[in-house]
């Protein structure tokens, strides 16, 4: 028997030891060592990043082809670091305020990475579905991550039954396709394309469904405001954007890779779930006073632009033109999840006091109470309306290209409109904070050195990238050309 | 001298004064002034180098090109041409008018409000001298959150509205705008060029019937909006009515022209043929701004509403002056755009100077304010005079001009817009009237015996525009010989322009 050379799951391996070393090491430590965990963990990410250099370029299946390491995985696992970093920075401070275990949550969120890897890596629908579940099951977790809260409770639970129904109905059109074409592997699923009559047409609706339902597009989205909510802030914000970032990996493998040469046939649903997906988004995001809510509904409206980006993908012809189309998934995922991530955090740090559940009010007169934290969240929500020269600015830009260029500028018109709409509530966070008097008994704010050095570097993040986006353009057309 | 980077210092010299604002102590108020002042003044200073223009071309001048992002062709391009030059001139003015003047009006949030005001004006000088489209729309957006904040923070109390308002309405015209940026550069890329924002090599190109259109009408919202005119101007009363004094200069002085300097350098010259098509629509929009501006002024009770009607009524002129395609109408609107930032910027300023006495701006309540303050009626009358146009003051040019464009276009036009020569007569020289001669009212003689003439500060901060005001209007020369070189370059670019043959939508 052959040996299978290892050395392109490194990155994967490397997470594997680090999850196995945070549950030994964690029962050694004493109450007041937790912070050693999230040294640990911060690091070993950051191996793991390190780890994804030299699998670069590699472009190899392994597995007996189930598992590929393109560059398109590389770009994947590198933007899953990044988030991965963030998030085990932004929580620690919370969840000590609760009394909630730091080992735990480091470890379930390791799982949840090792979850999304698999999945950009997919090769196979079979795998596919594995890393799919592997990133989702810790996402319930995490949800339901406060015990003692009954909202916690309840959004663990919801997401936990409508994701397993969402899974279903992926695994149902994943049984179509196979028993139509008579292969799992991904890049076989051009076939249906010959399938002719309803059977292919229930097979794709069916893989449809099931992906759009992860990614949370209207009219699957409901899950969303309720987990959102009732999970701890900063987790949150992870939830937000780390099972987003993998149910667009898997749109991308589905769609771009599997059912990209029948993409004319598709191109239709994809554009009006987009449209569908960011005006609903924002038109319940609007009447929020809440803003861990308004935030959560407005994630949907970014899907909606995403999934625009996708349907730029279908609908050009020419492969550059296409390219672009993903490659304005990858750039607005990564923007999207630091500058979201970060916003969660900054909702979470208004929340010292356990009673306060991230209302406007909390917010207002933050300018004159902490002037460096309003100004950090006002370039993030600016950031978020699009509003240049920040990240969420240039993702916009670079899915209004793609639209236009691919020729669907009503598309393009429609964001530009979606943008405008949401300036609305993102900018009312921004006149609570810096246009309104605090309130009697103003909310005290989490200022753990962590927490404030995390949320600094992703504002500045946020800027740089979106004033010199080069270096990461560079990378994701790179990543982006393995696919084609 | 030729290398160094005078726009570069132009628009970035504030943003140093920004970076140094946020070093200073939080209550050294007196530091923050200075510091703002200075910035200010340095970007002053530095535009006046733009005087050694040379008006002898119509090619861009102190060109600056670098590389910026090369996926897309974006590069950081600078370069002025009179046009630039002269609007260039009055922004750097009125920042340091309005700078000055906010001295003693702004007590609370010091460090904020300067940091507001000079980001604002690298937002609004670098709009000016972008030679790249996507340099532009980064420049246009920029000069959008200050103001917002300035309103929303230091405005009045319906300050919130007022600004929310101001925000949704420009960001829908300039995300359609963007979009249009964005058609307008792949459909010239997609000609087999390399993809590229250059407004020089995109000016050039003849696009399809259809996406020029599309296009304009995109561009022509998001000007519009802007400018502001009618139906679109509703934002503009609430603005500055709520804004503070400052703001408000800013805003009627700078951030209108925005508007119609993006209708002279974007939509002409870019878009010719939809332009011309367009043009009677245009100019029948342009007509009522004019006329609408003109009535609903005339029964304004507050000071400050008056004026912003009043504004959408004189930026009238300037749309209708672009759109009339002669070489008077144009020069006209150019000119129109100085004298109205000159002279409404100083009318603004000199109700933030009652206004800070008595805490009121209702016309009804004023009265015989001549018996008190007799050099505050001499001024506020001088700016009157300009504001109807009277020979010898910067308002008449820009009006006579835009006048004697639109004849030549068609005399029901002209005799249309001439009835506002009257209006406008009207509606200020009764204001005037109201404010200094009529008997005080009740009101008014509660303040009686506390209100002082025009402080040294207030002579100060409107010095500039008292010598400006006069001198374009004897002498206009100088700002006219500097726009003829840009004029002529717009009026090649229509003439050779047939017009939309063909509607096909480009989707």
């Amino acid at each position: 028997m052959q040996l299978i050379d290892l050395a392109p799951l490194l990155p994967e391996l490397i997470l594997v030891f680090l999850v196995l070393a945070i549950i030994t090491v964690d029962l050694f430590l004493p109450r007041n060592g937790k912070w050693i965990l999230t040294a640990l963990t911060v690091s070993g990410l950051v191996l793991v990043g390190a780890a994804c250099i030299p699998v670069w370029g590699v472009n190899d299946r392994i597995f007996e082809g189930f598992y590929v390491v393109d560059d398109l995985s590389v770009f994947f696992k590198a933007a899953t670091v990044v988030i991965g970093i963030l998030a085990a920075l932004f929580a620690p401070s919370y969840l000590a305020q609760r009394r909630m275990p730091l080992g735990e949550f480091n470890t379930i969120l390791i799982f949840s990475l090792i979850g999304m890897f698999v999945l950009a890596s997919s090769a196979d629908l079979i795998t596919l579905f594995i890393g799919l579940e592997l990133m989702v099951m810790p996402a319930y977790l995490m949800t339901a991550f406060h015990k003692t809260d009954r909202y916690s409770n309840e959004g663990g639970l919801k997401y936990f039954l409508l994701g397993s129904f969402a899974s279903a109905i992926l695994l149902f059109g994943i049984s179509w396709t196979y028993g139509l074409t008579g292969s799992t592997r991904i890049e076989g699923m051009g076939a249906l394309a010959h399938a002719a009559g309803p059977a292919g047409i229930l097979a794709i609706g069916l893989l449809t469904v099931g992906a759009t339902f992860k990614a949370a597009a209207v009219p699957f989205h409901f899950w969303t405001p309720d987990a959102y909510q009732g999970a701890p802030t900063p987790i949150t914000g992870f939830l937000s954007v780390g099972p987003k970032l993998g149910a667009f990996a898997l749109l991308v493998r589905l769609f771009a890779e599997g059912l990209g040469p029948m993409s004319a046939d598709w191109y239709a649903v994809m554009a009006i779930l987009a449209v569908a997906t960011m005006t609903g988004g924002n038109i319940v995001a609007l009447t929020q006073t809440n803003v861990k809510r308004m935030l959560a509904y407005s994630s949907i409206a970014h899907t909606g632009y995403i999934l625009a980006g996708l349907a730029a993908f279908a609908h050009a012809v020419d492969p550059d033109i296409r390219a672009q189309g993903i490659e304005s998934i990858l750039f607005y995922v990564l923007g999207y999840g630091v500058m979201n991530m970060a916003a969660f955090a900054v909702v979470g740090m208004l929340q010292r006091d356990p009673r306060r559940f991230g209302g406007l009010g909390g917010f207002a007169g933050l300018a004159g109470r902490a002037p460096w934290l309003a100004a950090g969240m006002a370039i993030l929500l600016l950031s978020l309306t699009g509003i240049p020269p920040t990240v969420g600015f240039f993702a916009k830009l670079y899915v209004l290209i793609a639209t236009v260029d691919a020729g669907v500028a009503w598309l393009a018109v429609a964001i530009a409109l979606n943008a405008a709409l949401a300036a609305f509530y993102y900018l009312r966070v921004i006149v609570y904070m810096y246009m309104r008097d605090p309130e009697d008994q103003p909310a005290p704010i989490d200022r753990s050195p962590v927490g404030i050095a995390a949320l600094a570097i992703s504002v500045v993040a946020v800027l740089a990238l979106g004033l010199f986006p080069e270096p990461v353009l560079a990378f994701l057309q790179a990543s982006v050309a393995s696919l084609f | 001298m030729s290398d160094l980077p005078i726009l570069s210092l132009v628009v970035f010299s504030p943003l140093i004064g920004v970076l140094a604002l946020v070093l200073v102590p939080r209550d050294n108020h007196r530091a923050m002034r200075w510091i703002a002042l200075l910035a200010a003044l340095a970007s002053f200073g530095f535009s006046l180098a733009l005087l050694g223009y040379n008006t002898g071309g119509a090619e861009f001048q102190y060109r600056e090109d670098l590389s910026w992002i090369p996926a897309f062709g974006m590069r950081y391009t600078l370069g002025v041409d009179g046009l630039s030059v002269v609007l260039v001139l009055l922004t750097t003015v009125l920042s340091v008018v309005s700078i000055f003047y906010s001295w003693d009006p702004i007590r609370v949030r010091v460090k904020e409000y300067y940091a507001a005001m000079l980001l604002l004006m690298v937002g609004m000088l670098g709009v000016f001298v972008s030679l790249d489209l996507f340099l532009f729309y980064v420049f246009w957006e920029i000069s959008l959150i200050p103001m917002y904040l300035i309103i929303g923070i230091w405005g009045g109390p319906r300050r919130i509205y007022a600004t929310v308002k101001f925000v949704i309405y420009t960001l829908v015209g300039s995300l359609l705008m963007l979009v249009a940026i964005l058609a307008v550069a792949i459909a010239h890329a997609s000609a087999g060029h390399p993809f590229t924002f250059s407004y020089e090599t995109l000016r050039g190109f003849g696009y399809a019937d259809g996406l020029q259109a599309l296009a304009f009408v995109a561009f022509f919202l998001a000007f519009a909006i802007k400018v502001p005119m009618w139906p679109f101007h509703t934002w503009l009363p609430d603005a500055h009515v709520e804004a503070p004094t400052a703001g408000s200069i800013i805003l009627a002085g700078v951030l209108l022209k925005l508007g119609g300097y993006g209708f002279l350098r974007y939509s002409l010259p870019l878009l010719p043929d939809a332009a011309v098509s367009f043009a009677p629509i245009v100019i029948a929009l342009a007509v009522i701004a004019v006329l609408y501006g003109a009535m609903v002024s005339m029964v304004q009770p507050d000071l400050k509403k008056l004026i912003a009607y009043s504004s959408v009524s004189h930026m009238g002129f300037v749309t209708l002056g672009a759109f009339v395609f002669n070489v008077q109408g144009l020069q006209g609107a150019i000119f129109q755009m100085i004298s109205h930032g000159i002279t409404t910027g100083a009318l603004f300023l000199l109700v933030g100077v009652i206004y800070e006495r008595t805490h009121d701006r209702a016309i009804a309540h004023m009265g015989g304010l001549n018996a008190r303050m007799p050099q505050y009626a001499a001024i506020f009358g001088l700016f009157t005079f300009a504001s109807i146009g009277l020979p010898g003051l910067s308002g008449f040019i820009g009006e006579f001009l835009v006048l004697l464009g639109a004849f030549q276009y068609s005399g029901w036009v002209a005799a249309a817009t001439m009835l506002v020569v009257i209006m406008s007569a009207v509606y200020m020289l009764w204001m005037f009237q109201r404010i200094f001669f009529s008997v005080p009212s009740d009101w008014m003689r509660r303040w009686w015996p506390s209100l002082k003439d025009m402080s040294r500060n207030e002579w100060l901060a409107l010095a500039p525009l008292i010598v400006l005001v006069v001198a374009l209007g004897v002498f206009p020369g100088p700002v006219l010989d500097a726009i003829s070189g840009p004029v002529d370059r717009i009026i090649e670019a229509i003439e050779s322009s047939q017009g939309l043959t063909s509607f096909s939508l480009p989707w």
